[in-house]
């Protein structure tokens, strides 16, 4: 499977649209396109999960590290539209409580 | 058709055969002649020098032109002939590589080895399979002077190599922490700050820590962001999922655990498991919770050792023997 | 008895110039066309690192034609940056995967003897012999 990465950038709101899986081969391209985008004071990082139908664990610690990267360089990180599947791998790990998630807007199966 | 001879003249008589009939027979051959030389490290130019060679001898009277090409081409492969050698040479060096890996994922077994204990009153089945050579799960049983048992079991993200080096670093905090200090939510907030320190960014552990008191069948249990354990109730014939909240080890150095507690009573039973069970795919499709539990329900009569080995061999199967992820399984049964 | 001679290195031609003396004097020693043609590729890397290393250096020859054997030693000499680090030039795979070519090992493997000796801001020689077989 594999891992579509769609970029807008809209200056202080950076939106980041993916589709596909996040593994361990998917992994790395994610976090090259998400942690510059982290680096830059000020700037609003929305990742749009709709389309993701799974993630493992590997998915995580990309997100573990753009939101420790957003706390040292003062920017922020929120995740929308979680289907189910992946908001409940965010739920176990206790990440709900410290990302930023966005459920009203959840993805459908 | 006897298998064919390196040498020149071989090679000539072949050729000569060829060029009158054109058949596939010396084609076949011609095959067997490529294979042999590369089973004797001969080179492509050599090849080359041997075909120069029949060429002159079938045809005395060569065109200067044709001579003069058939040098070129040789010149030409002499890089491929070292490219050649070098692959051979790293296609060695990767075996070794392969053979230290292997040494390496031993005594990563050895290191990491926990006996199960004997508990008076509780039936204990452990199984851990990892999906490559080194395995990014672990569990660990330890017991204290009043027969208290304390179960570990954790998934390090991230896998092979690295993975493996920071379960050992866990082990050994584990082994580390004084027996006055068995409390489930003390020993994660411990660990947590341990791997926080340790733990390049983007790897964390997920653990989930219990300590069984055999003499009133309490089950004390934090968990830190791991895969929620089910509980057996033999009374209600059904199965409860340990619901935890705690955040994985190594993301924040404040993070706290709450500690819950459960009793268990005459054939009551304790799962205990990773994501490698629950995540497990069959083709494109997961499988689901109510999966896995009958599963389990299937086997869960047996002696806990037989039955978490049964279960392992069932998804193994639906996996088609190739497993995603590492694969542990913990029964506790009253 | 041994006859000498040498090419200077300064710019890409001189390249062709040290593959053509090395190959006359191959020939004359009585090399196969297998060998010659791997002497001259040896040649062509060694003169190939001075030109893009060191700027200029000289490939050196000497025939040598003893009672019981005969080669060629060449030696390529420069007074460049010197090589930091040997055993990573001499690895496998090292300088082959940013195509630069066979590299050092390819040298080593395309010759009977090899040695070098580099010393960082002092230069780089490497010498190599090829028998007559």
């Amino acid at each position: 499977m594999n891992l579509d990465i769609e970029w807008n950038d809209n200056g202080k709101t950076q939106g980041l649209k993916l589709a596909g899986e996040i593994d361990a081969y998917t992994a790395p391209k994610m976090k090259e396109a998400l942690l510059p985008l982290t680096k830059h004071e000020g700037t609003t990082i929305v990742v749009d999960l709709e389309r993701v139908n799974y993630m493992d664990s590997t998915g995580l610690g990309v997100f573990i590290s753009a939101l420790k990267s957003t706390k040292e360089y003062n920017s922020d990180l929120r995740l929308v539209a979680l289907q189910d599947r992946v908001r409940r791998l965010f739920d176990i790990t206790g990440l709900d409580s410290i990302i930023n998630i966005d459920s009203t807007v959840r993805g459908g199966k | 058709m006897e298998p064919y001879k390196f040498d020149v003249n071989n090679y000539r008589n072949l050729l000569k055969k060829y060029i009158a009939s054109q058949d596939e027979t010396s084609l076949y051959q011609a095959e067997q002649f490529s294979k042999l030389s590369m089973q004797h490290n001969i080179s492509p130019e050599e090849i080359i020098n041997v075909h120069i060679q029949a060429l002159k001898e079938l045809y005395p009277d060569l065109p200067v032109e044709i001579d003069s090409s058939m040098n070129f081409l040789l010149e030409t492969m002499i890089s491929y002939g070292l490219a050649y050698q070098e692959f051979q040479t790293l296609r060695e060096k990767q075996g070794e590589l392969e053979s230290e890996i292997s040494i390496a994922a031993n005594m990563q077994q050895t290191l990491l080895s926990t006996t199960i204990p004997d508990i008076v009153g509780l039936d204990i089945g452990a199984i851990s399979v990892p999906s490559h050579q080194m395995n990014g799960d672990y569990y660990h049983f330890v017991t204290d002077e009043s027969n208290n048992l304390g179960i570990a079991i954790a998934d390090v993200i991230g896998k092979g190599i690295p993975a493996a080096l920071a379960m050992s670093m866990i082990k050994y905090s584990l082994d580390s922490f004084p027996e006055t200090m068995r409390n489930p939510s003390v020993i994660l907030e411990n660990l947590n700050r341990v791997v926080e320190q340790n733990v390049d960014t983007s790897m964390f552990i997920t653990m989930f820590y219990g300590l069984f008191n055999p003499e009133t069948g309490s089950l004390q249990f934090s968990s830190a962001g791991h895969e929620p354990g089910f509980y057996y109730c033999a009374d209600k014939d059904q199965f409860f999922e340990m619901t935890t909240k705690g955040l994985v080890l190594g993301v924040s150095d404040q993070a706290t655990y709450e500690q819950f507690d459960i009793t268990m009573e005459s054939d009551d039973m304790v799962v205990l498991l990773t994501d490698g069970v629950t995540e497990c795919r069959i083709g494109e499709r997961f499988i689901d919770t109510e999966e896995v539990l009958e599963v389990i329900r299937k086997y869960m009569h047996l002696p806990a050792q037989e039955a978490v080995e049964l279960v392992y061999r069932h998804f193994e199967r639906l996996q088609d023997f190739q497993l995603r992820d590492d694969f542990t399984l913990i029964f506790l049964k009253k | 008895m041994i006859t000498k001679s040498s090419v200077q290195i300064r710019k890409e031609w001189d390249i062709v110039g040290a593959r053509q003396m090395g190959r006359n004097l191959a020939k004359e020693l009585g090399f196969g066309t297998v060998d010659q043609a791997r002497i001259t590729t040896a040649i062509s890397e060694l003169a190939r690192n001075i030109y893009l290393y060191a700027d200029k250096g000289k490939v050196a020859y000497e025939k040598i034609e003893d009672m019981n054997k005969k080669g060629l030693r060449i030696v390529a000499s420069d007074q460049g940056p010197g090589i930091h680090d040997l055993s990573k030039v001499m690895e496998d795979g090292f300088s082959t995967s940013g195509g630069l070519g066979a590299g050092l090992p390819g040298v080593k493997r395309l010759m009977d003897c090899f040695d070098i000796v580099s010393e960082p801001g002092m230069g780089t020689t490497i010498t190599t012999i090829k028998w007559v077989r």
